[in-house]
């Protein structure tokens, strides 16, 4: 008997990094994960495979993508009591010069779409009586980061939207909490790396040095992190913000 | 192998049998028998005889590898009218029960080279109280000492993080505690008391999973404090 038994999950942006980690993690622990993408791959039809899921393909910022998913979702699997909102873009630019299309590209995937997300899977968590949102903030939400304040002012968004939906969803037993990792091994490093204009090697180094623990973190740990969340063991925590980030960051969410 | 202080009731008792079912050999630390597989019974602030109870607990059932820091007590008192020894009281058993035990057991995880310590404070100590500012201050001081020592020791492989439970149902909280008023508790987003083990639950997964959080507090709190 495992914690995610029988239940159903949605995992955003699930076809690499992070998501894909959780996604794994979550059908590890019973769960029937659909994996969610924003382009049909081979990667994420396996990858679903493995999860005993469904390749749900949408653009999260699309909103008449997302309800189709979320129907295609529905008709698979069943309502998803588990939604972990993980898929994110990230350009880096000095303000004043960040081209103000992809700027709000940043707010629009990542805080825009998880409302999408919410909003498609609300009715079925409704139905079910019961539900457990995971979303991924950032550290960068939180401490904010020069070059960043696109993604960063999302991140903080959602952290926003996290203790907001918490007061308001708990009540109905849908619970709402967010993590805000700090550096992790995923592709998004090889982003930080062009804008320091080091190597990706060179960049997972430096953060590494730079952190209390020595090290960055690994995608595993995070994922043990909203495993914890979607299962009955956080049955206390609402509209929380985890920040499991090796020490970095030293304020609270 | 894991100490716990405050085993014998509540958060510390929920804690110890949590750690039990999960495998570990457990030490519980009290002034009443707990039913730890090894009962030590002590107070707290007296540090020598925290470091003794350690080494025994050490000896008997194997280097500590985890210790979790759940002795408490509470009472609502006005500000005017608490004195010097409730003030010296409450710091003694909060603050300094968590220091003493962490100069227990540090000198045998930094020779092991890892270790984890977690420490449980409360939501009063983020939000703040109203008539128990003694109570308030001390958690509060256990909150900044786990972020302090989790800069500290996080480079020497030793994970330090906390935990601030919302108004949990245990024997610390009075029966005519405002906390058990329906009226409070309808307000709360969960509209409930937290249990000992949802508490339990959460340090156990810092304890086996929470590998990458370093002078974090996390908190199972009902809503209490977002």
């Amino acid at each position: 008997m495992e914690r995610l038994d029988g239940r159903v999950a949605l995992v955003s942006g699930a076809a690499q990094g992070l998501g894909r980690t959780i996604a794994t993690r979550l059908a590890a622990e019973g769960a029937r994960v659909a994996v969610n993408d924003r382009r049909p791959s081979p990667e994420l039809d396996a990858l679903a495979e493995e999860t005993g899921g469904f390749a749900a393909v949408a653009d999260v910022s699309d909103p008449d993508a997302v309800a189709r998913m979320a129907g295609e979702v529905e008709e698979a699997l069943g309502p998803p009591e588990v939604l972990v909102a993980n898929h994110a873009y990230m350009t880096m630019s000095p303000f004043v010069e960040h081209d103000p299309d992809d700027w709000w590209l940043n707010v629009d995937v990542n805080l825009t779409g998880t409302f999408l997300l919410l909003r498609a899977v609300l009715p079925g968590m409704r139905k079910l009586g019961r539900g457990r949102v995971v979303i991924i903030a950032s550290e960068f939400g939180v401490v904010g980061w020069a070059n960043a304040s696109a993604y960063s002012a999302s991140k903080q968004g959602l952290i926003s939207l996290t203790k907001t939906l918490g007061r308001e969803l708990g009540p109905e037993g849908i619970l709402v909490n967010a993590i805000a990792p700090g550096i992790m091994d995923t592709p998004q490093l090889d982003v930080d790396a062009l804008d320091a204009g080091v190597s990706p090697e060179e960049i997972r180094r430096r953060y590494a040095a730079e952190s209390p623990s020595g090290r960055i973190g690994r995608t595993e740990e995070i994922a043990a992190l909203a495993a914890f969340l979607a299962s009955d063991s956080s049955s206390a925590f609402v509209g929380q913000i985890l920040q499991p980030n090796g020490g970095t960051t030293r304020g609270p969410a | 192998m894991a100490l716990v202080t405050g085993a014998a009731s509540g958060i510390g008792a929920a804690t110890a049998a949590r750690l039990t079912e999960h495998g570990f050999a457990v030490a519980g630390v009290d002034l009443q028998p707990s039913a730890a597989a090894l009962s030590l019974e002590l107070d707290v602030t007296d540090r020598d005889a925290v470091r003794e109870a350690a080494e025994r607990a050490a000896s008997e059932l194997g280097p500590v590898s985890v210790l979790v820091t759940a002795a408490g007590v509470y009472e609502m008192t006005p500000l005017a009218e608490i004195d010097d020894e409730r003030w010296r009281r409450m710091l003694r058993v909060h603050l300094g029960g968590v220091a003493n035990a962490c100069w227990a057991v540090l000198p045998g995880m930094l020779a092991a080279g890892s270790g984890t310590i977690v420490t449980i404070s409360s939501e009063l100590a983020l939000a703040g109280g109203d008539g128990d500012a003694h109570y308030v201050a001390a958690k509060g001081a256990i909150l900044g000492l786990t972020r302090s020592l989790g800069w500290e020791l996080a480079p020497r492989n030793i994970r330090v993080n906390g935990v601030a439970p919302g108004p949990t149902d245990t024997p610390l909280l009075a029966q005519d505690s405002p906390w058990r008023d329906p009226a409070y508790l309808a307000g709360l987003p969960l509209g409930r008391l937290v249990t000992p083990d949802e508490v339990a639950e959460a340090v156990v997964f810092l304890v086996e999973e929470g590998t990458y959080f370093a002078g974090q507090t996390i908190s199972p709190n009902a809503g209490a404090v977002i």
